[in-house]
């Protein structure tokens, strides 16, 4: 809220520079963002009349709970208790002239779940002209428009007592009689910025004897309005629902500063303060008369409730003792009315404080004037031990590894696009959001991949050609039966040459493919102690068709491997042939042995072997691998791929692995002659099962 | 066994042969005197003399493994001048044995360390002729590194497992009743503008703050509890360079006999010095939360006069506990919800909120 300081001064009488009072302000919990000078231009240029009044302004921010803090008198009141400075509320001088008000308006309340308290009043004979400088500077400042001197003061009022107003022809409402209702099926309103209006059934209206001529608390109606030619004033000073208003105001898009304050909690007793105080003043500034008395419609009333508070609950909730004499001091200059009565504290929260409810509540308002900083610095006492969670320590280790295997860690948005989460495949299953920002964050992602892929798009974009990046983050699908489900999923990516220098060798050599990705896949899962990986043909729609795979480890799939298809590539519109993988860390971590077992160092020493074999070329390695394994026997230790070799040295439809097997006992020194029987013997087996035949 | 007391003269030869080189490495190449007590033989001192001169000559391995055939080899002189022994008188026999397996082991110590002297220099060259320019670059496979909000992450965890607290998952997409209801917010409240959710259901939202966790663990634990959780969060706003539409968060609370206000201070300030440094001061502002009651805004001092607004907290509002089944007349807690996203930021002068997420490769391998 915009708080003129010049206004204020009316209401508490401030002693110390404006600055110092921001800092009061902030630190009482209204904080003030921003000290405003008004120049005289900008004070012009919106209507005002500079003059040689103090044109500095607090801008602040109020918190949702404190609608007292929405008036000039709520800043002044929190002022004074923080300072103990004098603070003083207008006091109307109303001097009913005219007939009793009772004869001349009837008011009525259909629906007081909704309206509390209705005042009325009438003024007679008002000549509708400007405001004076001082009233228009006035508003000015508090960042409202002059428009006439009656609106004028309705706004004026609201803004320092906080209580919304507003002002109807009187001759233009029907019947003279005011009926508070819900609105009828289907009924219309016009309101004063002459936009029509279908109002539902649980909209609060103020009707007349005809028609609706209010939308209640929120705006009136453009066809009972005072105008240049109006001479008589019903004024409202009512009191509506919060949450009623907050809807009506919610369903129209309309957010006024009366709806604003409606919603916050306006103090149903200043009502009966806030209309004489306007009559005051349409008679002062308009010529008015004021009919005599007010007609009074309360069915809200309650009683002041009171507060019982434990001296003992307040030092044990702030760590440190209060005195409830001074505790009750604190209070009383919040214009709480409090005691020490039998060692209890007794307050009554004020009808202007709708927040304060419950014992806290005035131990948080003991606390705020004891002040914050006067609160000590203790730890809980309770040993406890501290620790990870199980899935958090398994992704910091996975973490590690991937970074070990090379991989930057990238961090992206679990709300995406729809281009990128249609190339996962996952159609129904993906979960739209019901209201998106825009289309580009509209889907809750699928799979990590898709973004990574986005990732490398937009550093190649800026002329990075060698990436490598990870990510373990949460991913969001539909299940089969509709409900909702989601899961850390960990992903890479990889393009071009992982080497960050390799001056005179070429680097394209370990240029990333799917090999490669599929090393540091393994690597960093091996690295966690993950064993029995297999990797087996499986197509995905994000992968290429023929070079990509499925991850599986003890059987059971746990993700994809492959280089990204050429659709994928041509709508992320990537360059190169990246690859990604992509697994389920929950699924995983079921999967990873706890305890790890220890094996002998072999005692013997290993004989080694080369063979050259010819075989179809569409059989796959891991065939091969096991038929050797199978034939070869306990003394095979180990087989590597030297080269894969496809060419005029051999058929068309053919390939040559070279290996190199590794031959040892655990039990004794091999010989020459045994390892060559053995060596025979798979070589026959390869044979006789692929054909293969043998180079060099 | 030819020398009746091998053992003996061994000992003996081997402090002959340390004093020999102590004389070597004073830069003289003459013999010391042989001890007095043994007779001396022209036939071996000039032998040993004419090794000497020949051995100091040698320019390379090569001529003394020469010298060490033509001195010390099955035909070599010394061997032949031990098979003259029989040309002795005979009670000499023994000390001109002895005195020929002295020159042995002399003239074998000569060429052992001429050896060690040409052999030095002959590497030297061979090292000279291998030197590479150690200034030119590492070849070097990249390294990954960790994403900085991510680290960050992982340091604020650590922080807190150390003060007592463990560490729970909590989902991100979450219930309303969890993010809202369970947390004291009133239907239709103002305080829910500040929350601005995305819906994927009626019932379920993008969780708007770690906050949300509270529930879930009372429900199913009781106090003592000492909980933190992290991770994303997301609010209905516009993009720019301090807000986003996703930001995250890490959420704390204790619940016990006896927790106070004061500890929610310490611990933040105990929070602030580890993050921070140690001259770090949190500074406590009346603000408000529906889910706490009193409610603080969380500052902490970063130099100059400045503060950085880290976040919410507050002492657990009764309602809330009511909620969990937990009698707030026993058990009072706190909790306390803080703003990730700007550690780092002001950690290392980051301007751009958005730099974290958009993963240029350039920023994020600064850190």
């Amino acid at each position: 809220m915009r708080v003129p300081v010049e206004w204020i001064s009316e209401y508490v009488d401030i002693q110390a520079p404006i600055d110092e009072l921001a800092d009061l302000l902030t630190m009482a919990g209204l904080e003030v963002e921003e000290i405003q000078a008004i120049s005289p231009d900008d004070l012009a240029r919106s209507g005002g009349v500079p003059d040689s009044r103090d044109a500095r302004v607090m801008l602040t921010k109020v918190t949702p709970n404190r609608g007292d803090w929405l008036s000039m008198i709520g800043v002044a009141r929190e002022i004074a208790a923080n300072t103990g400075w004098k603070f003083k509320l207008p006091e109307p001088q109303v001097e009913g002239a005219g007939a009793d008000v009772a004869g001349q308006i009837k008011i009525s309340i259909a629906d007081p779940d909704l309206c509390n308290r209705y005042v009325g009043m009438v003024i007679r004979g008002v000549q509708i002209k400007e405001s004076p400088t001082w009233l228009k500077n006035r508003l000015v400042m508090a960042g409202m428009r002059p428009i006439n001197n009656i609106v004028d003061i309705t706004n004026y009022v609201m803004l320092e007592l906080g209580q919304p107003l507003h002002a109807f022809d009187y001759d233009l409402v029907q019947g003279h009689e005011i009926i508070v209702r819900r609105a009828k099926e289907g009924e219309k309103i016009t309101s004063i910025d002459q936009a029509e209006r279908e109002l539902r059934p649980d909209t609060l209206v103020i009707a007349d004897a005809g028609r609706a001529v209010a939308i209640a608390g929120v705006m009136g109606g453009f066809e009972s309005e005072v105008t240049h030619t109006t001479t008589n004033i019903l004024l409202e000073s009512a009191n509506f629902d919060a949450v009623s208003i907050r809807r009506t105001s919610k369903v129209l898009g309309l957010v006024t500063e009366s709806s604003y304050r409606f919603e916050r909690g306006v103090d149903p007793e200043i009502a009966a303060l806030a209309a004489p105080r306007a009559a005051e003043l349409m008679a002062e500034l308009a010529g008015g008369e004021i009919a005599s008395g007010m007609v009074d419609v309360y069915p809200g009333k309650k009683e002041p409730k009171k507060i019982v508070v434990r001296p003992e609950r307040v030092d044990a909730l702030l760590g440190e003792h209060i005195d409830p004499a001074a505790a009750v001091s604190h209070l009383i200059a919040l214009q709480i009315p409090a005691e020490f009565l039998d060692g209890k504290i007794v307050a009554t929260a004020p009808s202007f404080r709708s927040d304060i409810a419950i014992e806290v509540d005035i131990i948080e308002e003991i606390a705020r004037i004891h002040g914050y900083e006067n609160i000590l610095e203790t730890l809980p006492s309770f040993p406890l031990q501290g620790k990870d969670s199980d899935a958090g320590l398994f992704v910091e280790e996975l973490r590690q590894a991937m970074m070990a295997a090379g991989m930057q860690e990238v961090l992206t948005h679990s709300v995406v696009d729809p281009v990128s989460v249609e190339l996962s495949g996952y159609g129904e299953k993906i979960l739209p959001l019901k209201n998106p920002l825009s289309e580009d964050v509209s889907r809750m992602r699928p799979m990590l991949a898709p973004n990574l892929l986005q990732v490398i798009t937009r550093n190649q974009a800026v002329g990075a050609k060698d990436i490598s990046i990870f990510e373990i983050g949460k991913v969001y699908r539909r299940t089969d039966t509709g409900g909702i489900y989601e899961y850390r999923s960990a992903a890479g990516a990889m393009v071009g040459s992982q080497w960050a220098s390799a001056w005179s060798i070429n680097r394209d050599t370990l240029a990333a493919d799917f090999f490669l990705t599929k090393g540091a896949l393994i690597g960093a899962l091996t690295r966690i102690g993950v064993k029995n990986i297999t990797v087996e043909p499986a197509e995905h729609p994000l992968l290429h068709p023929t070079r990509s795979a499925r991850v599986l480890v003890d059987g059971e799939e746990i993700g994809i491997l492959g280089e990204a298809s050429p659709e994928a590539r041509e709508k992320l519109d990537l360059r190169g042939r990246p690859c990604v993988f992509e697994f389920d860390v929950e699924k995983l971590m079921g999967l990873v042995p706890v305890t790890v077992g220890y094996k002998q160092l072999p005692r013997f020493p290993a004989i080694h072997r080369h063979i050259g074999v010819v075989l179809k070329r569409d059989l796959p390695y891991v065939d091969v691998l096991g038929n050797i394994r199978q034939s070869g026997g306990e003394i095979i230790e180990g087989v590597e791929l030297l080269d894969v070799y496809t060419g005029s040295q051999v058929g068309a439809d053919e390939k040559s692995f070279t290996l190199s097997l590794v031959f040892r006992s655990p039990e004794r020194t091999l010989t020459d002659d045994e390892v060559n029987g053995v060596l025979e013997s798979v070589k026959t087996r390869l044979a006789s099962t692929f054909e293969a035949s043998f180079r060099g | 066994m030819f020398f009746g007391t091998a053992g003996g003269l061994g000992n003996w030869a081997l402090c002959y042969l340390r004093g020999w080189k102590a004389h070597a490495r004073a830069g003289s190449w003459s013999l010391p005197q042989v001890s007095s007590d043994m007779a001396e033989f022209e036939a071996i001192t000039s032998l040993e003399a004419e090794a000497a001169g020949k051995v100091a000559a040698s320019g390379s391995i090569k001529e003394l493994d020469d010298l060490d055939v033509e001195f010390l080899g099955r035909k070599g002189k010394v061997t032949l001048l031990l098979r003259s022994i029989s040309e002795q008188p005979a009670d000499q026999r023994p000390a001109f044995g002895g005195r020929v397996n002295l020159a042995k082991n002399n003239i074998a110590a000569m060429i052992v360390d001429r050896r060690e002297s040409l052999g030095t220099g002959e590497s030297k060259a061979r090292l000279v002729a291998e030197a590479i320019d150690v200034t030119m670059p590492g070849r070097f496979y990249d390294v990954g590194r960790p994403h900085v909000l991510v680290e960050t992450m992982a340091q604020i965890k650590r922080i807190f497992i150390g003060l007592g607290y463990e560490i729970v998952e909590s989902p991100e997409i979450e219930e309303y009743r969890y993010n809202f209801e369970a947390l004291n917010y009133p239907e239709e409240h103002p305080a829910m503008d500040e929350q601005m959710s995305f819906y994927i259901t009626d019932k379920n939202l993008l969780r708007t703050q770690t906050t949300a966790v509270q529930k879930r663990i009372m429900d199913q634990r009781k106090p003592p509890l000492r909980i933190c959780t992290l991770g994303k969060c997301f609010r209905y706003e516009a993009v720019d360079a301090t807000h986003g539409h996703t930001f995250h968060q890490v959420d704390c609370f204790a619940v016990d006999e006896h927790i106070t206000m004061a500890d929610l201070k310490g611990t933040l300030a105990q929070f602030c010095h580890e993050m921070f440094g140690p001259d770090t001061r949190v500074r406590f502002r009346p603000d408000f939360f529906p889910f706490v009651e009193p409610g603080v805004e969380i500052a902490a001092s970063i130099g100059g006069g400045r503060w950085l607004e880290l976040g919410g907290a507050g002492m657990i509002h009764p309602n809330v506990l009511a909620a969990c089944g937990i009698d707030s007349n026993k058990y009072s807690g706190f909790a306390f919800g803080l703003g990730i996203d700007r550690t780092p930021m002001i950690k290392h002068g980051i301007d751009d909120l958005r730099l974290f997420m958009e993963n240029d490769l350039r920023f994020l391998r600064q850190f």
